[in-house]
């Protein structure tokens, strides 16, 4: 012990004795430790976490994809993710493997729900509810944190109204008032109870950086769910839920996937759309994919899966780096104290004494490295999920680095430092030690001397192939967010709101939106104000198959589908698109006129293929009988409203409060406007409480779900292609940083230990220049067979990327040049300086060390 | 040819400064053959090195064929060295991984000359050292007396007007000593001058004039330009 004690202060004296080594090491641990740390959480955060529930194993999803919101038709790959009501109902009764199967409502946070507290004076505040059914919190095995949570007894007609809160809304919104628990509150104009607080580890069904504040039972959808202030809820054709359940333990999952998708058939077949004959193969396609249900629906996962993925490689790419700089300065280290260990051999230093000794030092060194890289991993934890979710309220993230990943790269540093630490001394402390006195200083060339180099080329290689990478998903996010999206973003402001949860009811909406635009137009800087159904690039979006007048029914492969919305009079002109035939929607457009819809140029494309004239031609979209509904009057310049990837999708623009003639009733949900858009003259002060101050002025429970300004709101669209771009990048200069120092490092030793030579090499005539380009050239003759290494395997590596770079090909010369450019200035500043300190060796002090 | 005036030389350790060269004057002509003696520490290196312009920590006046050495910079005082001086070390200083050749090759290429030329002036350096069977031998299978006849050869081969060398035959046989005594004997014949650093009698008796270090004041010298270090009192 008292040895151990020992033996830890001269390796701290030993360490304090040669700096530069010490920090170099340390920094480098620190960086490849801390980032590989700080990634790691990251990942296991969003892919590998489950719910806090009891028993994360038992639970199941029945789906596989990220289909959301509402939809109809058949879906893709006629793989089913998202269900009816009835649907769902039909399934649990008919499997019972599960001990209790859950629906959930898939959009959440779309409409949201306006919320005002029993407290005097508390103003209503939007917020986001989710439907599900009374067992859903039985599915999960939550306790509640206060209260009590929905029980199968609340989702039956007739029932109180009770809805539950999350803890981080109670936090956050009601100052964790306990009085809250039972009162009254007011939800979109409905008064419901609060029956309890979710447990504060819960963050909701799914990974969201915007998790639902309010939990509302199944029954009460009509009011509070996606389809308000109609309903969904018995709607056959309309899919809306998310399924989770919680199966009986000795479940065969293969078997019970097989039971549950013919179970659908024989469900989807009581509907119209699989009695038509063409569509028999998408009915005997139907199926369902069962998948683990521990960490909830993975959405989120799903979506940043493929770039998390990829910044894992990078970052154990990165850590390979600080691997082999790690190694290679404890070799230099090792060979330079060759001498010494040689010495202390030859006055009868015992071997296991000096093997231990250096044993200490690079274990005391490893925890130096691991200590500063648990700080690196912490800040860098904190600012990777800023980056990943710049607009998170309450993000279900936790910074606090994970242990087991802190642990691994700990070890794996420690392991070796340990290796190329001792190694040199074992192999000194073997030889003879008057040979290694006598040859250790005429030598010019030394056996380590191949090891570093490679371990050199190998850094060079990795970290060309990293700024590849880094280049590639650059170019790719500049060209994402450069492309021409059509739209005009300068001095225009979103705002997102919700006349449902209002109360409004159809015939009031007339007034309403008349007052609003009015009030807001008489704002001071407000130009133009304009409402509609949703605005572009923020996520929504509503398609619908189209049926043209004059044309053969579409058969059940066709591509009828375009994407449409509902916009007021000015709404053209604010988001940029230019009327190109015809007119747009005007004023005039009303509920009782002539029912028109102006298309866009890629609509005009896909359904007027051959040059016939759009304007005057009749479409509908509820089957053949509906082609007479309305008239198209204008066409519009394209914009992209989603899939940024793709081509513009075909559109259509409706009148605010216009209704089909066929189906009429299926048609109302959509009058219920989601945005209003603004422009300003210049920038305008305080336009945001100004705008939720007259929306509140006409009613208290008009309240602003969002407000942004449009430029943001597209901005919002590349946050994960730019995180995933900049975490790129910033470790490919990691990297490379790694790298240089690594180069430096070799190139120094190099230059010290060639010190005599160099001194002859100058006594005998050789210049500064001569020095200098000596040095240079083996520095750069191993960034070289780095390159040569590098290309070829960057140019393999790029496969792996491809899918998602936008625009770009993987073989992208640009962006090759300019990596190999970067790698070749930082290997030339890296050999510089010990170029330098080379050309200036005083050949007197050279040959006198002789 | 050489010219020395008042050359002094000082180390500083440590807040004091050790003087190794005190009040050097001297004057070499171009026919002589120069041994510098004395007792270890006495400075003669260091004379040697400033001789060799490897040094500039000194100060003085050495005037060099007729150049002011004292005027030039270090660049143009590594120009001169390159040109007219060659240096033989008592350790060789032969590198490892080169052939006789590429050493002896090594001061032309730190100068413009065209590669066959090159080729050439090795070819001829080879013959006269009588080494030419040797030249693809790497140093170290050598005997040390080949290989300070390699090293001589290297300091020959641009044919510099001053050869310096320093304990050339400290580690050497008595035998190989004196080869390499004859050969220097032989090289200031033919016009080179010389200026050694030896322990031995024996080596210096091969030379014309013999000067005598110790504790950096010129002790003696046999052209009897010696200054007494009485004078050091006074000043
Ligand atoms: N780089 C140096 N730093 C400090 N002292 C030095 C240095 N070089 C030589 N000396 C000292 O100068 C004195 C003369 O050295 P040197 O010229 O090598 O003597 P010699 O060659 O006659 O043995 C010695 O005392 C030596 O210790
Ligand atoms: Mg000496």
């Amino acid at each position: 012990m008292n040895r151990l004690v020992q033996d830890i202060k001269f390796a701290l004296r030993q360490l304090r004795k040669s700096p530069g080594f010490t920090i170099t090491a340390i920094v480098t641990l620190a960086l490849g430790i801390g980032a590989n740390a700080a990634i790691f959480t990251l990942v296991h955060a969003v892919l590998l976490k489950n719910l806090p529930v009891s028993d994360p194993k038992l639970l199941v999803r029945v789906g596989d994809t990220d289909d959301c919101c509402v939809e109809g038709g058949v879906p893709d790959q006629r793989d089913y993710s998202i269900f009816a009501f009835e649907l769902y109902q039909h399934l649990r009764e008919n499997t019972p493997e599960f001990e209790s199967l859950a629906a959930m409502q898939a959009g959440v946070g779309y409409a949201g729900v306006t919320a005002r507290s029993n407290k005097p004076g508390d103003l209503p505040r939007a917020e986001r509810g989710e439907v599900v059914t009374g067992n859903y919190f039985q599915v999960l095995g939550l306790q509640p944190y206060a209260g009590r949570l929905i029980l199968p007894s609340d989702d039956v007609q007739g029932a109180p109204m009770g809805v539950v809160m999350s803890y981080q809304a109670w936090q956050r919104d009601y100052a964790s008032d306990p009085s809250v628990v039972g009162s009254t509150f007011v939800l979109n104009t409905y008064p419901v109870t609060i029956l309890g607080i979710t447990p504060p580890s819960f963050y909701g069904d799914r990974m969201t950086s915007a998790p639902p504040d309010f939990y509302i039972p199944m029954v009460m959808e009509p009011n509070f769910g996606p389809g308000n202030p109609t309903s969904l809820l018995h709607r056959r054709d309309a899919n809306w839920l998310y399924l989770l359940g919680k199966i009986k333990p000795g479940t065969d999952l293969k078997q019970l996937e097989a039971k549950m998708s013919a179970s659908l058939r024989n469900y989807l077949a009581t509907l119209p759309l699989y009695q038509r004959q063409d569509r028999q193969a998408d009915l005997a396609g139907a199926h369902v994919v069962l998948t683990p249900g521990g960490a909830g629906i993975e959405n989120m996962q799903q979506e940043y899966g493929v770039g998390l993925k990829m910044l894992i490689t990078v970052s154990a790419l990165v850590l390979l780096i600080a691997c082999a700089n790690i190694a290679n300065l404890m070799l230099v280290r090792g060979m330079a104290r060759r001498a010494e260990t040689s010495i202390r051999m030859a006055l009868g230093a015992q071997r296991a004494r000096l093997i231990r000794q250096m044993l200490t030092e690079s274990v005391v060194l490893s925890c130096l490295g691991g200590l500063a890289g648990l700080l690196v991993a912490y800040a860098g934890t904190k600012v990777l999920l800023a980056m990943a979710f710049p607009h998170a309220q309450s993000l279900p993230i936790e910074a606090t680095p994970s242990l087991v990943v802190l642990g691994f790269a700990f070890a794996l540093s420690l392991l070796t430092g340990l290796i190329f630490g001792v190694a040199p001394a074992w192999v000194t402390s073997h030889s003879q030690p008057a040979d290694a006195l006598r040859g250790s200083n005429r030598t010019t060339s030394d056996r380590s001397g191949w090891l570093q180099r490679s371990l050199v080329i190998l850094q060079a290689a990795l970290s060309l192939i990293l700024l590849v990478g880094a280049g590639l998903m650059a170019k790719s996010l500049s060209k994402l967010e450069n492309q021409d999206f059509g739209v005009v973003t300068q001095n225009r402001v979103v705002v997102h709101f919700s006349p449902e949860s209002a109360g409004y009811k159809q015939e009031q909406l007339q007034g309403l939106y008349d007052k609003i635009i009015n009030d807001l137009h008489a704002l001071p800087g407000v130009d133009k104000a304009a409402l509609s159904l949703y605005t572009p690039l923020e996520g929504n979006n509503w398609g619908e198959g189209v049926y043209i007048q004059g044309r053969p029914e579409p058969g059940a492969q066709a591509k009828n589908g375009a994407s449409w919305l509902r916009v007021g009079p000015e709404y053209f002109d604010i988001v940029g698109h230019r009327v190109l035939r015809g007119r747009g929607i005007t004023a005039q457009d009303t509920a009782t006129s002539l029912p028109v819809v102006v298309v866009n140029e890629a609509f005009v494309k896909k359904f007027f293929s051959n040059g016939e004239n759009p304007l005057g031609a009749h479409f509908g979209i509820s089957g053949m009988e509906s082609v007479g509904d309305w008239e198209i009057v204008g066409v519009v310049s394209d914009i992209k409203y989603n899939d940024l990837r793709r081509p513009t999708r075909a559109m259509y623009f409706r009148p605010l409060l216009q209704v089909a003639h066929t189906k009429s009733q299926t048609d109302t949900r959509s009058l219920y406007a989601g945005a209003i858009m603004l422009t300003t003259k210049g920038q305008v002060g305080n336009l945001e409480s100004q705008v939720r101050r007259t929306l509140a002025n006409i009613n208290p429970n008009l309240t602003v779900v969002d407000y942004n300004t449009f430029e943001a709101q597209v901005r919002g669209q590349f946050d994960q292609e730019r995180m995933i771009a900049r975490l790129t990048l910033m470790f490919s200069l990691l990297a490379l940083m790694l790298a240089a120092v690594g180069l430096y490092g070799v190139t120094a030793y190099s230059v010290a230990r060639r010190t005599p030579e160099i001194g002859v090499r100058m006594a005998l005539g050789a210049g500064r220049g001569n020095v200098v380009a000596m040095v240079m050239r083996e520095a750069m003759l191993q960034a070289i067979i780095g390159l040569a290494i590098g290309i070829p395997a960057a140019w393999l590596c790029v496969r792996l990327v491809q899918s998602q770079l936008y625009n770009v090909g993987g073989h992208d010369a640009m962006v090759m040049t300019g990596s190999v450019l970067v790698l070749t200035i930082a290997a030339l500043l890296a050999g510089l300086i010990p170029a330098q300190r080379a050309a200036s060796t005083d050949p007197v002090k050279a040959l006198r060390t002789e | 040819m050489i010219d020395l005036r008042n050359v002094e030389r000082s180390y500083r350790a440590g807040g004091t400064e050790t003087w190794v060269l005190r009040r050097i004057s001297l004057t070499i002509q171009p026919w002589e053959f120069v041994t510098i003696m004395g007792p270890s520490g006495a400075g003669k290196s260091s004379l040697l090195n400033v001789l060799a312009m490897l040094d500039d920590q000194w100060k003085g006046e050495f005037d060099f064929d007729g150049v002011a050495v004292h005027r030039l910079n270090r660049k143009q005082r590594a120009d001169l060295a390159r040109q007219k001086i060659g240096m033989v070390f008592q350790s060789y200083h032969l590198l490892d991984d080169m052939t006789v050749a590429e050493n002896i090759d090594l001061p032309l290429s730190y100068k413009d000359i065209p590669r066959s030329e090159r080729q050439a002036m090795v070819a001829d350096t080879l013959d006269r050292f009588q080494i030419v069977a040797k030249k693809d031998l790497y140093p170290h299978q050598l005997s040390g007396g080949q290989q300070q006849l390699v090293g001589i050869a290297r300091a020959m081969i641009h044919k510099p007007a001053l050869l310096l060398a320093d304990e050339p035959t400290g580690n050497l046989h008595s035998k190989q000593a004196q080869e390499i005594m004859e050969m220097f004997r032989q090289l200031n014949q033919e016009g080179t001058t010389i200026v050694q650093v030896t322990h031995s009698e024996t080596n210096a008796a091969y030379g014309t004039r013999i000067i005598e270090l110790r504790d950096g004041w010129v002790h003696s010298d046999t052209a009897g330009t010696a200054q007494p270090p009485l004078q050091e009192v006074r000043s």
